[in-house]
């Protein structure tokens, strides 16, 4: 609740290039909660609506533990390292494995 | 800043008391200091950032919607505030969060389904369900005498045996 204006702010011009891939860095994230969530499947959305996507890397096991429990990790493309997350450009990973 | 501006803590045998302004610049403190009190009760890690996750999730509506401007609060004349009482009845940990803004009942509430608004890409209304996935128990009370009241319970994992 407290930073997600601040990450909006930071998205809110690349979102709307056509056909933009946005990797976020997430090594830092200490903690999400519903509103970040909620904004990371809004940022998808709209990523999706331009042709592009929206890919997370480096989330902290802790957070990645907590999504995943949640079921967010359906949804949300989440990688392990920047690296796997541009391969997957070749290869679009499938949310649900 | 003035002494409405500060958390104020009462630790003692029996738990934790936090008194806070019923603002978001406070959440990351109390989150804070529930994790802090819920490693020392003895809950793994895995659960504590649950219990991180369903009390902010409390704390936040509260402060997003109960103390919203124009909201009906209980007591208009003071400012936002929210008091959590933490404390251990045998092998359940007990959170009282309490506040004066308008009134509404989590245990009553009966949104969608989680994997429902997952499944439609909804980008909001998460936070119930997140307090009702990980809390063992959510209970509501509100009267205009003594504010509204969640009450999240967690029982305390039990120790595996050992081993034969």
């Amino acid at each position: 609740m407290e930073n997600y204006p601040r990450l909006e702010d930071l998205l809110a011009v690349q979102i709307q290039q056509p056909h933009a891939t946005i990797v976020l860095d997430c090594k830092n994230l200490q903690y999400i909660g519903s509103i970040g969530l909620g904004g990371l499947i809004k940022f998808s959305n709209q990523s999706r609506a331009q042709g592009g996507e929206l890919k997370l890397v480096n989330v902290p096991e802790r957070v990645y533990k907590i999504i995943t429990s949640l079921g967010f990790t359906r949804v949300l493309q989440v990688y392990q390292t920047e690296d796997e997350a541009l391969a997957s450009l070749a290869s679009p990973k499938n949310c649900d494995e | 800043m003035n002494e409405s501006d500060k958390i104020v803590l009462q630790q003692s045998a029996d738990g934790l008391s936090v008194f806070t302004p019923g603002h978001s610049c406070y959440l990351e403190q109390i989150r804070a200091l529930v994790c802090a009190h819920t490693r020392k009760i003895g809950f793994p890690e895995d659960e504590v950032a649950k219990i991180e996750i369903a009390v902010d999730e409390v704390c936040s509506n509260i402060i997003q919607h109960a103390y919203a401007t124009g909201a009906k609060w209980c007591w208009p004349d003071r400012p936002p505030e929210i008091r959590l009482n933490l404390c251990m009845e045998q092998d359940q940990l007990i959170i009282a969060i309490t506040h004066h803004g308008a009134s509404f009942d989590y245990a009553a509430d009966c949104p969608d389904r989680m994997d429902v608004r997952l499944q439609r890409l909804h980008t909001d209304g998460y936070g119930i369900f997140i307090i009702r996935k990980f809390m063992d128990e959510v209970g509501y009370t509100s009267s205009d005498a003594t504010g509204n009241t969640i009450r999240l319970i967690k029982y305390l994992p039990t120790s595996p045996s050992p081993s034969p």
